[in-house]
Order: structure tokens, then C-alpha cells, then sequence
């Protein structure tokens, strides 16, 4: 298990000004690391929420600090804004006596396909997988983010897999569109995965009214119990939908070994160096 | 390790320092600090919260329950009460009532604070929020009077309009770093704002984007969804 009591770790989430879940799975998993004591110390930062970017450095004490994006893939916020925000020259910055280490975004872990196949085994209990169509949800490809190829990069494992009847990404915004779900799948059961980070606005309204499960009530998910009201049955199947897959706990141990991998990668950083 | 935000917390109380912001920090017999809301002292009523992870919870939503994205805002809720057992557990709690605002008094002091003039910070920006660049002096700082005032942050703002212009529609006590004397003669840290927050930001672009669809007859296109 990664120790390092001299470091710091930043976890960095996007955050909302209207969702109140959307920065819950970041502090959940700050909260975990830090019980587990693995990083001397453990903070959150946000685009959207505080502490900011432009506010976590001075929250930390010690000099070798880890920043792990929060993100299910490289894009916008990982190349541009969280590098521009915390003044990073490039993996390794040395500034103000520090080290910060910028490490790749959590949701580039190849352990995401197992945390899949785990959340979309725990949704729909008892039911055979060969039976079953997984859907895998992302944003789409706008923004100039690669939430749409991640997607599509998981759903490529899972196939490989051979464990479910079939698999498809599908998209809030492109085809396979998330609307059209009972066009393209066959099989009786649909499990739906949203491949975000959180509750957010996508998987608690968005994604849920565009299944034809839910009407838009304009409430956040920790105030609804979308989740616990599966399975749905609809358009003549049964169909499962799970909470995004960034609240998963498990999350924790990828954001952990994201600092590992930049060990690795880069094995002698050091302050002195 | 040469920085340690929690021991300068606990000099600041030993030195006589009792609130932060809404909340009023009471040292307890054990070594502890009980955190209440400085409007519940004398109530007998409050829920006892032991754990500094709770705070989360009781810093997200006012008394009506409505999400508080902006944490400094002057709506805190009510009705409990929260004993940290260390200066640990205290610099966590704190950190979630207030995120960084210990740490950036004690960078203040320790003169590692820089203030970043507004049109800097909207300088830089990319995406959606490029077109704060068009923000006209007057409506900035008009909205800055507004969003910032202390009826809906708490913060005091360091930083200044531009190099050259400071910010002409607040108050001087909202602009001062100084530590305010209470009336029990306690002192209180100061809640500092050294670089505009990105709800700010986000209002700067509302106001480009209303007088620009205000000026231009033509529908404009659809802007880029809120990221
Ligand atoms: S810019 Fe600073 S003072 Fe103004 S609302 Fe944001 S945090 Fe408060």
C-alpha cells in the first residue's frame, strides 16, 4: 500500500454552483485516503466549488504534493485549465520550494472496465449477464473533451470480456443515442451505467428522462431516490440504471495508484533533483 | 515540512482569536474547541456533532436547505454545534465551513498572499468564460459592488479592479485585511478573497452576454453548455 506520510495529495474535481452532489465523491474518496493514511495529508480543490485551484496550495504544509484530476478523461480540464489554474509548467513543477506532481486524470486507470463490470453486477443481482445489455453512458464528444472515447475504450474491454449479452456506448448528445436504448439492445434485462464522476446533472435528470424513467423534477439525486427504485420495467424489458460510476468507493484506490504510476514514470523526482 | 497551518491555528486562539466568519470557536477544559454559529451562542437546543467530517454536511445547505455553492456566503445555518477534539480535527472542520480560508490568513501573514487585479484573472480565462475579456469597467464594477458586498459574501477583497483602477463601489471595512476586535474584546480571522472566485467570474460573463445580446438585434448562436 502506498506510504508517504511526507506528502500531500490534491484531489481535483469539477464542483458545481447548482448540484450539491457533484463534489460528494471527491471529498468521499479524500475522506477515505486520508483515514487510511496513506498520504500525510488529503484536500479537495474545484473548478466550480472551494477551496478553488487558486486556493488549495496554500492549504497544504508539506512540500511534495501529488495532484490527482478527478476526471474520467483526459481533456479540457486536465490539459488546460487545472495546468493553467495551479501554474504547472508540465508534470513536474518546481515553484515556491515545492514539488507538485500532476499526475494523469483517474478516469485513465485501466482498472475502470472491473469497477464497470462491478457496479453494473451490484445493480442488477441475480440477473445472468448473458442476458443482458450493458449500457455504458458519456457525455458525448463536445467541449474537446475524450469522455466519448473513454466510454468507447471501456466498452471495447467489456466486450472483450465475453461476460454480457452485449455491450454498447451510448451518448446523451450522439448516436448511439441514450433515448433510442431499446432500438439497438435485444436482450430483456438493460443494465445502464453512467460513465461520469458524479451525481451530477447528466445522471440524476438528464440521462434518467431521456431512459423514460424518470420526469423531470428539477431535484438533486441525494434528495430522490432514483436509484433505489430499480428495475424499471418499460418498452417491454426490465431495465437497471446505476449511480454514476465515480461514486463507486473504489474510485479511492485508482486515484492512489494514479500517484503510484507518476512514481514510476518518473522515479527521480525529487526537491533536490 | 516547514509550513504547519495547524499549530499557527492554534497561536491565533491561544493569542485570543474566537470566531472565523459566522462561526464562534470556544475552547474547551479537554483541550478541544466546541464550533457553534455565533447567532446560537446561549442555546440549549443544538445538535452535538462529534465528528470534523460532519461539517461537510452542515456547511452545504442553509436553514432552508438550499445548496450554498459560495461557503462564504452570510447564510449559515443554525442549530448546531460541533466539538472538535484537536487543533487537527479543528483545521479540518474549518476547512470545510471555510475552504482555505485559515490557510490564505496565514499566507496573508506570512506576506505569500499576492492580490491578482480582476482583469487578470479574466485575462486568462479560455472556453465559455473568454468572453469576461469584454467586460466594460463600469459593469464590472458595478456587479462587483453587488456580488461582493457583504450581504452576499463575507469575504474581504484584496485584490483591486485593475493595475491601475481599485474597486470604487464597496465599503473600506470590505477591502481591509484587518482583523475585527468583537465586542467581548475577542478577535476574529478575517475571511480574505485575493483572486475574484469562479461564481464571479461566471456573473462577469453573464453581464457581457446580456448587454451583447441586448446590442446585437440578431439572435446570437447558442453558447457552449456551462462547464
Ligand atoms: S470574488 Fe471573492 S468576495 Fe467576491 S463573491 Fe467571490 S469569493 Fe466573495
Amino acid at each position: 500500500m502506498l506510504h508517504k506520510p511526507e506528502s500531500a495529495l490534491i484531489i481535483v474535481g469539477h464542483g458545481s454552483t447548482v448540484n450539491p452532489d457533484s463534489s460528494a465523491p471527491t471529498f468521499d474518496h479524500a475522506e477515505a485516503i486520508l483515514r487510511q493514511g496513506s498520504f500525510g495529508e488529503v484536500h479537495c480543490a474545484f473548478w466550480k466549488e472551494e477551496p478553488s485551484l487558486r486556493q488549495v496550495l496554500h492549504m497544504v504544509d508539506r512540500e511534495d504534493v501529488y495532484i490527482v484530476p478527478n476526471f474520467i478523461s483526459e481533456g479540457y480540464f486536465t490539459r488546460t485549465v487545472i495546468p493553467r489554474e495551479l501554474e504547472l509548467t508540465g508534470p513536474l513543477t518546481h515553484r515556491d520550494g515545492r514539488l507538485l506532481k500532476y499526475c494523469e486524470p483517474v478516469g485513465n486507470h485501466e482498472r475502470m472496465c472491473e469497477l464497470l463490470l462491478k457496479r453494473a453486477a451490484e445493480v442488477a443481482p441475480g440477473v445472468p449477464t448473458k442476458d443482458c445489455s450493458l449500457l455504458i453512458v458519456g457525455h458525448g464528444t463536445n467541449l474537446n473533451d475524450n469522455s466519448a472515447f473513454a466510454a468507447k475504450r471501456e466498452v471495447d474491454r467489456i466486450r472483450d470480456t465475453g461476460l454480457y449479452g452485449e455491450v454498447f456506448n451510448t451518448y446523451m448528445e450522439e448516436a448511439p443515442l441514450v433515448n433510442e436504448w431499446d432500438s439497438y439492445t435485444t436482450c430483456p434485462n438493460v443494465v445502464v451505467v453512467p460513465f461520469f464522476i458524479a451525481d451530477g446533472l447528466h445522471s440524476y435528470q438528464d440521462i434518467p428522462v431521456l431512459l423514460g424513467i424518470e420526469q423531470d423534477t428539477g431535484l438533486a439525486a441525494s434528495q430522490r431516490d432514483i436509484f433505489r427504485q430499480n428495475p424499471y420495467h418499460l418498452r417491454g424489458r426490465t431495465l437497471y440504471y446505476a449511480s454514476a460510476i465515480g461514486t463507486e468507493p473504489l474510485f479511492g484506490e485508482l486515484i492512489l495508484d494514479q500517484a503510484a504510476l507518476f512514481d514510476r514514470q518518473h522515479s527521480n523526482a525529487t526537491l533536490s533533483a | 515540512m516547514k509550513r504547519n497551518l495547524t499549530q499557527a491555528l492554534e497561536s491565533w486562539i491561544a493569542a485570543g482569536f474566537r470566531s472565523i466568519g459566522q462561526i464562534t470557536i470556544t475552547p474547551q477544559s479537554n483541550g478541544g474547541y466546541e464550533l457553534r454559529h455565533a447567532e446560537d451562542l446561549g442555546r440549549e437546543d443544538l445538535h452535538l456533532h462529534t465528528s470534523a467530517d460532519d461539517a461537510r454536511g452542515l456547511s452545504f445547505f442553509d436553514d432552508a436547505n438550499v445548496y450554498r455553492p459560495l461557503k462564504t456566503a452570510p447564510t449559515l445555518r443554525h442549530g448546531w454545534r460541533l466539538l472538535a477534539g484537536t487543533a487537527g480535527e479543528l483545521r479540518a472542520a474549518l476547512d470545510h465551513f471555510y475552504p482555505s480560508m485559515t490557510a490564505l490568513w496565514l499566507s496573508y501573514l506570512e506576506g505569500k498572499l499576492p492580490p491578482v487585479p480582476l482583469r487578470e484573472t479574466l485575462g486568462r480565462q479560455t472556453g465559455m468564460y473568454a468572453a469576461t475579456k469584454r467586460l466594460l469597467d463600469d459593469e464590472g464594477q458595478e456587479l462587483v459592488g453587488k456580488a461582493c458586498a457583504a450581504s452576499a459574501c463575507t469575504k474581504r477583497m484584496l485584490w483591486p479592479f485593475s493595475e491601475n483602477q481599485p474597486l470604487t463601489q464597496l465599503p473600506a471595512e470590505d477591502l481591509s485585511c484587518e482583523p475585527r476586535v468583537m465586542a467581548d474584546g475577542s478577535h476574529q480571522i478575517p475571511l480574505l478573497c485575493h483572486e475574484a472566485c469562479n461564481i464571479l467570474v461566471a456573473a462577469c460573463r453573464e453581464v457581457v452576454k446580456k448587454r451583447e445580446r441586448a446590442q446585437s438585434p440578431q439572435p446570437s448562436a447558442a453558447s457552449p453548455a456551462s462547464h
